[in-house]
């Protein structure tokens, strides 16, 4: 297998390149479809026979929910990949990846009160569900909070990387929690094949899912720039890119 | 349109969901962009003491 590609990602000034020329794609392809899936969401499908139109909050909670799972399982793989190869871009995705990935557990726990209120007649309950992922926004903070404790920048990366790794044991449980556990929150619901939803309500939370996930992306090449011109600012390449 | 924000009753709880939710979205890239204009000027700071 060729692993040049492998190491070219490993290139600080590729990879500040890279993610210069790809941000605009991501960032132009997410709101198209972020605003597709919202007339779908809002206006073509139609509202459900149990939950009627506050059902429509799971265009806004799935995705939430689904990117803070991705990013921090993204952070740990970086993370891992940072600590086994010391590759410091990986390290820096890593780093990059915690702001957006505790933004969306913020966006995932207040969406899903607002929607837990009308249907569960409480905006917070110690359920398995929520209870697990509020420890994912611990998880995020006490990443965050030991990198900025530790001045060396190499032993921030390895400190963090190892909490990183450690807390992806949360990823499942957070995952299969409404499976292993009685819990107010519902199971996961099958959106492909036998779905249990009709696919006028399945094809806008799809797209959705998508522009989060491209949005995602946009928004950690963006901070993966500002993490790496952080780290090399003394670096030939920095005079190269800013000049 | 009344009804469409009425959202079955739903709309106090809806709305607020959709707006916290797209305004964190908003948010991520509005500090992503502030992230990045200050790395780039620590950086250049840094380059002009060090020419």
């Amino acid at each position: 297998m060729n692993w040049t590609w492998f190491h070219r990602f490993g290139s600080a000034p590729y990879m500040y390149g890279f993610a210069q020329r790809w941000t605009p794609w991501f960032g132009s392809a997410a709101l198209l479809l972020m605003l597709i899936a919202l007339y779908g969401g809002l206006v073509l499908a139609p509202p459900d026979y149990q939950q009627k139109d506050a059902f429509r909050i799971v265009y806004v909670h799935a995705p939430s929910a689904t990117l803070s799972l991705l990013i921090y399982t993204t952070m740990a793989v970086t993370a891992a990949v940072g600590l086994i190869w010391r590759m410091k871009v990986a390290h820096a995705a890593a780093a990059a990846c915690a702001p957006i990935g505790a933004w969306f557990t913020v966006a995932t726990l207040i969406t899903g009160s607002l929607w837990g209120k009308p249907m569960w007649g409480t905006y917070w309950a110690w359920d398995p569900r929520l209870t697990s992922e509020l420890v994912l926004l611990f998880l995020y903070f006490g990443y965050m909070g030991l990198r900025a404790a530790i001045e060396d920048p190499q032993k921030a990366d390895k400190a963090s990387a190892v909490l990183a790794i450690v807390g992806i044991v949360n990823v499942p449980i957070i995952k299969y929690s409404v499976n292993w556990w009685n819990s107010l929150h519902q199971p996961a619901t099958r959106l492909l094949g036998k779905a249990d939803m009709d696919w006028s309500m399945v094809w806008p939370l799809l797209t959705m899912f998508l522009a989060f996930m491209l949005f995602f992306g946009a928004v950690l090449l963006i901070r993966l720039r500002a993490e790496l011109l952080r780290r090399e600012r003394g670096a030939s390449w920095v005079r190269e890119v800013l000049s | 349109m009344s009804e469409f924000f009425a959202m079955s009753g739903y709309g106090k709880y809806l709305w607020p969901s959709f707006a916290i939710g797209f305004g964190i979205v908003a948010l991520n890239l509005v500090l992503a962009l502030r992230a990045l204009s200050d790395a780039k000027q620590q950086a250049k700071r840094r380059l002009e003491m060090s020419p």
